[in-house]
């Protein structure tokens, strides 16, 4: 147990070389890898920190994003329904025009249609009371009635309105020279009748006239007198017609 | 008990100087480290194999304890010095459980030379770090009549560094071989068990002291206290 300071010397020695040899090849490199390791981790550090402040930013921008829209949105669907509103309400009034334009339409038609119809009825009335009455009258038809109405229509020539006169008296002057007149009876007319037609002929066309009488069953009773273009009714078949006529105007 | 016991054994002499056995291990010792150093110093890449990961943890682990002791500036001029001291003196240890081979640091010389390591260290780095001043401020103080006692504990704690790794060493070799000649053959097997206990221990308390007076070294004293209280006032009021 004693002290040589021979291996003191070269133990101190050993260690100075162990701790150069150590230094330089050991903790030198050891250190640097650990520095850089730990500059790699705040340089990650930082740069975690720096995006996630940058998500943050973009999350707060995407929310404020998200956040326009909706209220786009919203207002988007407000202004939506209140042009559905408009839409129904102006849809609903032209429909309701157009339902009464529809209903008096219909109403028209319905009226016409009736109208039409009691026009047809009125028409088929007159028909069957043409029909009715032209039996009638036909089985009615006789030489004597038409006898009567021959005298009776003397008894209106004599009576005749001013402006049927005056006619009458016209068509009386242009007729030709030796025309006659040409008068048709549902019967013959006995020469008295004769005599008493043409005198009250002559008295309202104020001149003497010629007659040509002739027999036409197809009036039924009565007679048609023709003078020059004036014609003159006094017979049933006329009388017929005429009532058929504004039965189907009416 | 004679030198082989208790001390080193000369293998060769040189002239008027002796080679222990305990040089030739510790020149082995310093092979090996060198070696292992180059190579590693030439294997070294940014993504670290798995004995790269060890070597790394066990430099942080060193650089964590010297920063609990001394301050932040002063970990990294500190940590080879310290470092080497827990590395050399954990292997020198652990030689003594190699069959032929005498753990170096069973020889007083080996420990009384890294005592005086850390006793020149303790000098250097109060030198280099604080001035020369300043460090010689910190044996006046608090007053001068305590210089003799500074000294004296300079160099009583220098010698218990030395004695305390020796003796612990030559103790815990000489309780094997005594349990080996009278119980013998793989008796003290448990107690070479405990000797790697022991040389991990004795490794960290010697490695924790150079540690302590080194950082005693680097302590401000009271008036580097003033001072930096002056100047933190200037720099307050300017």
């Amino acid at each position: 147990m004693s002290l040589d300071w021979t291996t003191l010397a070269l133990e101190m020695l050993n260690f100075l070389v162990l701790l150069w040899i150590l230094k330089r090849f050991f903790y030198a490199p050891v250190l640097a890898a650990l520095d850089a390791r730990q500059q790699r981790l705040r340089d990650q550090a930082t740069r975690a920190t720096r995006t996630q402040a940058e998500a943050a930013q973009l999350k707060t921008r995407y929310e404020e994003r998200l956040a326009d829209w909706q209220r786009e949105r919203e207002e988007a669907r407000r202004q939506l329904e209140q042009e559905l509103v408009q839409l129904r309400t102006s849809g609903m009034a032209a429909l309701e025009a157009s339902l009464a334009d529809e209903e008096a339409a219909v109403r028209a038609r319905a009226a016409a249609g009736a109208a039409s119809h009691e026009a047809a009825l009125l028409r088929e009335a007159a028909e069957q009371a043409y029909g009715s009455a032209a039996a009638m009258l036909r089985r009615l038809a006789s030489p004597q009635l038409t006898l009567c109405i021959a005298a009776m229509f003397c008894e209106d020539l004599a009576a005749l309105p001013d402006a049927e006169q005056a006619a009458l008296r016209k068509a009386a002057a242009d007729l030709a020279a030796g025309a006659a007149v040409e008068v048709s009876s549902a019967h013959a007319l006995d020469a008295a009748a004769r005599d008493r037609l043409m005198a009250a002929l002559a008295q309202a066309a104020a001149r003497p006239l010629t007659a040509a009488f002739r027999e036409t069953p197809e009036l039924v009773a009565g007679l048609r007198v023709a003078v020059g273009e004036c014609l003159l009714h006094a017979n049933l078949a006329d009388e017929l017609a005429f009532f058929k006529s504004r039965g189907a105007h009416a | 008990m004679s030198d082989g016991v208790l001390g080193a054994s000369v293998v060769w002499q040189i002239g008027p100087f002796g080679i222990t056995d305990a040089v030739i291990t510790t020149w082995g010792i310093v092979a090996g480290f060198a070696v292992a150093a180059l190579l590693a110093s030439r294997c070294w890449r940014p993504e670290p194999a798995r004995w790269q990961t060890a070597a790394e943890a066990v430099v942080a682990a060193i650089e964590a304890a010297i920063a609990d002791v001394v301050p932040r500036a002063a970990v990294r001029r500190l940590l080879p010095f310290v470092a080497t001291l827990w590395l050399f003196i954990l292997v020198a240890n652990l030689a003594g459980l190699v069959p032929c081979l005498q753990a170096p640091t069973r020889d007083l010389s080996t420990t009384a030379a890294l005592a005086l390591l850390v006793f020149g260290s303790t000098h250097w780095f109060g030198i280099r770090i604080r001035g020369i001043r300043g460090h010689l401020r910190h044996y006046i103080e608090p007053s001068i009549l305590l210089l003799p006692f500074h000294v004296i504990g300079e160099i009583s704690r220098t010698l218990a560094l030395a004695i305390r790794l020796f003796g612990n060493m030559v103790s815990l070799e000489m309780a094997a071989m005594l349990l080996l000649l009278i119980a013998g053959f793989l008796v003290p097997v448990p107690l070479l068990m405990l000797h790697v206990i022991e040389a991990v221990v004795q490794a960290y308390i010697f490695g924790m002291l150079a540690l302590i007076y080194i950082a005693s070294a680097l302590e401000p004293t009271e008036r580097d206290a003033e001072s930096a209280a002056a100047s933190q006032t200037n720099e307050e009021k300017s």
